[in-house]
């Protein structure tokens, strides 16, 4: 499904990837968890086209995506939690789903999809009408992760989507990612709460510092000491 | 440098002042002087403009305000109570610059507008006064004023030769402020309020104060040039002042002369009247404005700095051009007169300097100097040290503290004790209210509740720069220099409106000493978009410590730095540390909080988690779960 | 009774206002483009129809089937080129005032520096008047105000209901996260701009329709659009219609009960206090300037 390759990252001159390589297969959960600042947004937002001053491949499904213009990438199946959510404040809670949609290809599921994520996350059919601004944090985020939703994605990236939650609430959170890979969406999940984004996949990748420093399944990093060491800095 | 720049515009002034008074025994012919005239004029409001529009960077549209008052003050007061003219001349002057500072107050002190809200602030202010103008008839009453012509000394032979030497007056006055003002403290603290007025205000520089100043000489030149204008059109009505086609003139060109520098403005009035006079005078009435127009919108994509900054590049060129292309259409002598020739040569030495030209590229590697290593004992030695505070004395006290913005609450009762000596590292997950503690201490944001005390001070409410002067002082996780300056004016900038502060020359000196600290010194020359982002970080810090703080308070100086830069950085942090300055560091990466500081403060969801040294706080399990998630602490240990 | 009339014929011609606006409100609020050179397209409208009815015949009412093509495909070109050069913010208002300046001055040039009005033999409209009750309304105006209901409406609906709509209100508040949902802005933006230029073609037929112009009568109007875009709030094409009639309204009464020329007066007074406690414009809560 995705398939990253030698990647690097700058920010101006600031170099914040260094040679990541990294694979979702079709249908599978995979986190990618690391200390505060290693890295993991800019892999994210460097996936989702947002961020373009990279240098080696981002394959999904063999096309390789480095190229091709933010607005285009979703088009091969690709669609973004962005962190903090960033859902369209001013805008309805219906408007912000609607706009999951836009995409042409996107927009004949619209019915069926809006019908999935309101019996994914109930709230959201409730509060149809209400600004989204207006949402309390966790519902932001059932938003942001339903806008997502109704682009028909085959890989779905989730930028820490826990932050700032209430556990409850981040229970809830888990719960989707788990029914959403059901559904047969493959998920890239960047976490910093280790220990929840492993249960939920099957394989992890360790970021740090710009590089991944560990990999495996998540039994094995589950408890490991090299994840401790790189997430606390021991 | 001062007292030879003022004493060359006594001599110009002298001179050109001679031009008037021995016109006819020169053979001068009228016209010539009528042209300096105008020039004068727009020389005089474009450096008027650009002492608050340019320096500062707050661009106004209303111009028009301050010629209209200075005009009618002039026309009112002389027109129909019969006072002198030369007594019209200050209080119009006055009268403008007290219009002036009630903008400012308005516009800096309610809320602080920039760009384009602060534009359309200023270019309402016209047309308030044009209604009220019109409305009034002691003022004009839509009648329009006849401005009686004044007396001239017998010695001029014409009024043109007397109008001439009252706008010499004025805009040789006007320049010599603005080149005045340029390199005195004032001109300094409106250049950082331009380059990042936020990071200004927190090094110290009371912003408000400046802009305020800044205003008021605009609001003053522009009057009494407005009094002259009137003298000049002998008529004045709403139109002919509170229009936008004074705010046009003076925008077009200070950015065509370019906007940072005194010469900026004289430049390019100089060039757009004679291109002005040239066009009507060859039947182009018609296409002045558009010439203008395309000036202006041309000018913004291509050349936003003008003309100023690259003739200082290519002096030469620009010289050489002017020269061969007067002089080759003087010895050809098929079309145009003398004014034509030097007008085409004027256009050409233009063409020159603005031709684009190669980037300058960021200071190569082999370009360089080599930064020589400087042993910490002896950087430690040069740096003044600032610790005024006894160690273990109690330097920072937050009690109960809370920001919420909205519903949000970023920091919820939060009670801190931060004693002289220390270097706590302040960290916590995403958004568990680091910064935002960082941007309470340092005055950016103000507290929803609680009491914070520097040096037994209480800080909460106090602008940001009389916080610096108590002892506080930042640094930014995205670097922001002062990109106009170079790298040791950037640190200078910091010593003069720092708690002891020094004038320019002994800024300087000391600012080599602050970059030792950091190991920039060899980069002193280079202006800040020449260094890389780890220098900027030490920038950044070099800035910091000039303000001679008692607390200094990184927030995230090692952001996007590669491992080499990082242990540089530490390095540097602990030199700092050892001078004597308290240090609160923000920052990620656990490792570097570990090896550096001598305690730890763990703040998560907007409350104090754990406070301890290093080794304690990171094996504390309420602090592995904030990391690692929910289960941690219950598997791993 | 005078003053309820002059209330009522001042908040139609706030209709006017609000058509001037919204284009300028729209590309200001969803673009970051303050397009001063929407004035001069508003003044070149108004030439147009008024060239089109006295020399082709044509009823100054349709003129606009050629103006707001050629305004949209005009406004469309400029935004493409803004768009490369990244002309965009303060940069946008300085290089647009330079746009502006030359169109008026070339408007000069072509059709002279003096007043120009449609007569009554090819404007069917300039005489004609509406009466309700003992209230009198000039056709002009009347129509001025049904256009802008019609075309405040229509954005509104345009905005709020379709994808285009919804891709413009998510584009001006997070441009990253909306091109991440297919967004195009480039040609989203053309769109706009070029629909925001017609509106103009439609402003400038609309004050044809019922005044005199010259080349200098847009440095009339800057102020009061600006204030109708402020106080509307920017980017918000329903506060507009209400800004414009408030103004319209307000002006009209300081006219008739107190001075014509005072009305400027109060008219920016009421931008600047605007402007220093409601800078989010009336419609929206004060506490969103928090933020």
């Amino acid at each position: 499904m995705l398939e990253v390759r030698e990647l690097e990252a700058w920010y101006g001159q600031a170099q914040a990837l260094w040679g990541v390589d990294l694979s979702v297969a079709d249908g599978e959960v995979v986190s990618i968890v690391g200390p505060n600042g290693a890295g993991k947004s800019t892999l994210v937002q460097s996936i989702a086209g947002l961020h373009r001053s990279t240098r080696g491949t981002i394959a999904v499904d063999g096309v390789d995506l480095t190229r091709v213009p933010a607005h285009r990438v979703g088009d091969h199946g690709v669609a973004l939690v962005p962190e903090g959510r960033r859902v369209f404040a001013r805008m309805t809670v219906h408007d912000n789903l609607v706009l999951g949609a836009y995409r042409r290809s996107a927009r004949p599921g619209l019915a069926d999809g809006l019908a999935r994520v309101h019996s994914l996350f109930p709230r959201l059919a409730e509060r149809s009408s209400q600004l989204a601004g207006s949402l309390s944090g966790g519902e932001q985020q059932m938003l942001a992760i339903g806008r997502a939703l109704l682009a028909q994605p085959r890989l779905l990236l989730m930028d820490e989507p826990s932050l700032g939650l209430a556990p409850v609430v981040v229970d809830e959170v888990f719960d989707a990612i788990r029914a959403i890979n059901a559904d047969g969406v493959s998920v890239l999940l960047v976490e910093q709460d280790v220990e929840r984004a492993l249960e939920v996949s099957a394989r992890g990748y360790v970021l740090a510092e710009g590089r991944i420093v560990a990999s495996g399944s998540s039994a094995e990093l589950t408890g490991s000491a090299l994840v401790r060491r790189s997430v606390l800095g021991l | 440098m001062m007292a030879r720049g003022l004493g060359g515009f006594a001599l110009v002034f002298a001179v050109l002042a001679a031009l008037a008074v021995w016109r006819e025994d020169l053979g001068l012919p009228i016209f010539y002087l009528v042209l300096a005239s105008t020039a004068l004029f727009w020389i005089a409001q474009a450096t008027s403009w650009n002492v608050l529009s340019g320096y500062s960077g707050y661009f106004s549209f209303g111009q028009g305000a301050f010629v209209g008052v200075g005009a009618y003050t002039t026309a009112v007061l002389g027109g129909r109570h019969g006072v002198d003219f030369y007594l019209t001349v200050p209080v119009a002057a006055v009268f403008s610059a007290l219009l002036a500072l009630l903008v400012g107050a308005l516009a800096f002190r309610l809320r602080s507008f920039r760009g384009e809200i602060f534009a359309l602030l200023t270019l309402a202010v016209p047309f308030i006064l044009a209604a009220l103008a019109r409305v009034n008839s002691e003022i004009d009453g839509g009648q329009g004023v006849i401005v009686p012509v004044a007396e001239y000394p017998d010695w001029l032979a014409q009024f043109q030769d007397f109008l001439y030497l009252l706008n010499l007056v004025v805009a040789v006055a006007a320049v010599a402020a603005a080149f005045a003002i340029q390199h005195t403290r004032f001109g300094w603290a409106l250049a950082s309020i331009r380059d990042a007025e936020d990071v200004a205000e927190g090094l110290g520089v009371a912003t408000f104060r400046y802009k305020m100043l800044a205003i008021a000489v605009t609001g003053l030149i522009g009057g009494a040039a407005g009094s002259l204008f009137a003298l000049q059109i002998g008529f004045v009505t709403v139109e002919s002042v509170f229009g936008l086609t004074i705010p046009l003139f003076v925008i077009v060109m200070s950015v065509l002369g370019g906007r940072t520098h005194w010469v900026g403005p004289v430049l390019g009035a100089v060039v757009i009247v004679l291109i002005q006079d040239r066009l009507s005078a060859s039947g182009f009435e018609g296409w002045n404005l558009i010439v203008l127009g395309a000036i202006l919108a041309v000018l913004v994509v291509v050349a936003p700095d003008g003309l100023q900054a690259r003739l200082w590049r290519r002096p030469w060129q620009a010289a050489v051009a002017l020269v061969a292309v007067t002089g080759v259409l003087a010895v050809v002598d098929s079309w145009g007169g003398p004014l034509d020739w030097f007008v085409a040569g004027v256009l050409a030495a233009v063409a020159v300097v603005l031709w684009p030209g190669r980037a300058r590229a960021p200071v190569a590697a082999e370009r360089r100097p080599a930064a020589a290593p400087v042993a910490p004992e002896e950087a430690a030695g040069a740096v003044p040290v600032a610790a005024d505070a006894e160690p273990g004395e109690v330097l920072v006290e937050c009690r109960d503290v809370a920001k919420y913005f909205g519903g949000v609450r970023a920091l919820d009762g939060v009670s801190l004790r931060i004693r002289a000596g220390e270097l706590v590292g302040l960290v916590g997950p995403n958004g568990s209210g680091k910064t935002t503690l960082v941007n309470l201490l340092s005055g950016a944001l103000r507290p929803t509740s609680g009491s914070i005390a520097v040096a037994g001070r209480d800080i909460v409410g106090l602008a940001p720069h009389r916080i610096a002067h108590v002892g506080v002082s930042r640094t930014h996780q995205i670097p922001k220099p002062f990109e106009s300056m170079t790298v040791r004016d950037n640190v200078a900038m910091a010593i003069m409106f720092g708690r002891s502060p020094r004038p320019l020359a002994g800024a300087r000196e000391e600012a080599e000493a602050c970059l030792d600290v950091v190991h920039l010194r060899h980069l002193a020359d280079a202006k800040p978009a020449e260094i890389n982002l780890h220098e900027r970080q030490l920038l950044e810090m070099a800035r910091a410590i000039a303000t001679k703080p008692k607390v200094l308070l990184l927030d995230e100086a090692l952001a996007g730095l590669n491992p080499a830069e990082i242990d540089a950085a530490v390095a540097v942090v602990r030199r700092i540390h050892a001078t004597g300055i308290t240090i609160v560091i923000v920052e990620h990466l656990l490792r570097v909080v570990n090896q550096l500081a001598t305690r730890v403060v763990v703040l998560n969801q907007g409350a104090l988690l754990a406070d301890g040294d290093p080794r304690t706080v990171m094996n504390d399990p309420d602090v592995i779960r904030a990391y690692l998630g929910r289960h941690a602490h219950a598997r791993g240990t | 009774m005078t003053t309820l009339q002059a209330a009522l014929s001042g908040a139609l011609v706030g209709g006017m206002f609000a058509v001037m606006a919204a284009g300028l409100s729209l590309t200001w609020g969803m673009l970051r483009v303050i397009n001063l050179a929407h004035f001069g397209l508003i003044l070149v409208g108004a030439y147009l129809t008024f060239e089109l009815a006295t020399s082709w015949g044509l009823d100054p009412i349709l003129t606009i089937v050629v103006t707001v093509p050629l305004m949209f495909l005009v406004g469309a070109g400029l935004q493409w080129a803004f768009d490369r050069l990244g002309v965009e913010g303060f940069a946008s208002l300085l290089v647009s005032f330079g746009l502006l300046i030359i169109v008026m001055q070339t408007v000069s040039n072509v059709w002279s520096a003096d007043f120009q009005r449609m007569e009554g033999d090819v404007n069917p409209y300039a005489t004609g008047s509406v009466s309700i009750g003992r209230f009198v309304f000039p056709a002009p105006t009347l129509i001025a105000f049904v256009f802008a209901v019609v075309i405040v409406v229509a954005a509104d609906q345009v905005l709020r209901r379709t994808f285009a709509g919804r891709a413009l209100r998510a584009f001006a508040e997070d441009r990253a996260v909306a091109s991440a949902f297919g967004i195009d802005h480039r040609r989203l933006g053309m769109v706009l701009a070029g629909l925001s230029a017609a509106s103009a073609a439609v402003a400038g037929m609309l004050f044809a329709l019922g005044n005199a112009v010259t080349p200098s009568t847009p440095f009339e109007w800057i102020g009061i659009v600006f204030a109708v875009v402020i106080l509307g709030g920017i980017g918000q094409v329903g506060g507009v219609l209400l800004a414009g009639v408030l103004v319209g309204t307000l002006s009209a009464v300081v006219s008739a009960t107190w001075s014509p020329a005072l009305s400027p007066l109060v008219l920016f007074s009421a931008i600047i206090l605007a402007l220093l406690f409601r800078p989010h414009g009336l419609l929206t809560p004060a506490s969103r300037g928090a933020r």
